[in-house]
């Protein structure tokens, strides 16, 4: 369990995927103006990543590795999370049609994100088994979730704060992400190995 | 909030705009009138602004954002005489759409992991636990159709109307920082 719980901690804070990887920089740019956005989009794309990397596991040991095909692992993965975001998609209409017309309109966003792909490339490098795969994949989107929220609160500041009009808009947005990265970087002296 | 720009704790205006339930806005188009109720459509959020001129051009072909949309209309109370191709700006309670997400997303993926988790502690087998994994999905699911269901049953993923839209309006929200 405590392998677990290191994993987890080492995958979302210490290897951010925004901060740390720079990965999903486009959402993290363009979907953070407002704090609601921000929360629907990191969910959303928190499902999706935790469901890819399972069946990217799965088709990485099962087919690629086997059949000695890992060359063709990124467009085999691109595949597969263009299909999650689909099962996704049709999982929560099915499941709940409010909660489908609520929140149904960022999952097309998730199909284009690199860190969707980013993830399932990691994963398959290190020797993970199944269920350290998908506690990876879901620990790396709970730190996307939580950067993403972050950036989204400290934006809604921002907005009500005086910027020197040289600064405003999307230049003080890139100097507090370079910030939040920096304050990241702390976690990097926490030892994840057990 | 006002507060983070110095204003008095105590003015009775700042206190009772605090204790209204945040909404989040959006922009939804009216597409049909069903007795005493409207048919509302919302429209795409983007970041391009092109949301305003894709709801007016009319091609939606299969698969596209505007075809999606389709999808996700719902229904309001007529209570201010909308009219066909009015558009309106409606609010959803910021709780209820943190709840909404909770629920479609997080409750899941939770009971997968935690079924996940005692499967592989217990038999220690990629295959088994790949199994116990896809099972727990499901219950999770399910799980979330239960919530979903009493969200729904209590009206708290209901829309309000709040205004009428101007034509220049969308619900692109590019914030001057």
């Amino acid at each position: 369990m405590q392998d677990y719980v290191l994993l987890m901690i080492g995958a979302a804070l210490v290897n951010n995927v925004i901060l740390a990887r720079f990965l999903g920089l486009c959402s993290f740019m363009g979907v953070t103006t407002r704090l609601d956005t921000a929360i629907g989009m990191g969910l959303a794309t928190t499902f999706v990543i935790t469901v890819s990397s399972m069946v990217d596991w799965a088709v990485g040991n099962y087919l690629l590795g086997p059949y000695d095909l890992w060359y063709l692992r990124t467009v085999t993965f691109i595949l597969v999370i263009a299909a999650a975001v689909q099962f996704t998609e049709l999982t929560v209409r099915k499941v709940s049609p409010p909660l489908f017309k609520m929140l149904g309109i960022y999952l097309p966003l998730i199909t284009t994100n690199c860190a969707v792909l980013g993830v399932a490339l990691i994963l398959v490098e290190h020797k993970m088994n199944f269920i350290e795969a998908t506690l990876f994949g879901f620990s790396s989107s709970l730190g996307f979730t939580l950067v993403m929220v972050m950036f989204a609160g400290l934006r809604e500041r921002l907005a009500f704060s005086e910027v020197p009009r040289l600064f405003a808009g999307p230049p003080i947005g890139f100097i507090t992400a370079s910030l939040l990265a920096l304050a990241f970087l702390g976690f990097s002296g926490i030892s994840t190995h057990s | 909030m006002e507060h983070s720009r110095g204003q008095a704790t105590d003015d009775p205006d700042w206190i009772a705009a605090a204790n209204q339930p945040e909404l989040v806005e959006a922009i939804a188009r009216v597409v049909a009138l069903e007795g005493k109720y409207a048919l509302l459509e919302p429209e795409q959020s983007t970041s391009c602004g092109s949301c305003v001129a894709a709801g007016h051009c009319g091609s939606r072909e299969w698969g596209s954002a505007a075809n999606r949309l389709i999808g996700r209309r719902f229904t309001l109370v007529n209570t201010d005489e909308f009219r066909v191709g009015e558009r309106l700006v409606i609010g959803v309670s910021h709780r209820a759409l943190l709840r909404a997400s909770m629920t479609a997303y997080v409750l899941p993926l939770l009971i997968m992991l935690l079924v996940g988790i005692v499967a592989q502690s217990l038999a220690g087998d990629d295959v088994i636990t790949m199994i116990a994994t896809a099972i727990g999905l499901g219950i999770g699911l399910l799980a979330a159709r239960g919530v979903a269901y009493i969200l729904s049953a209590t009206g708290q993923l209901a829309p309000y109307f709040l205004r009428r839209a101007n034509r220049s309006a969308t619900t692109c929200q590019i914030t001057a920082a």
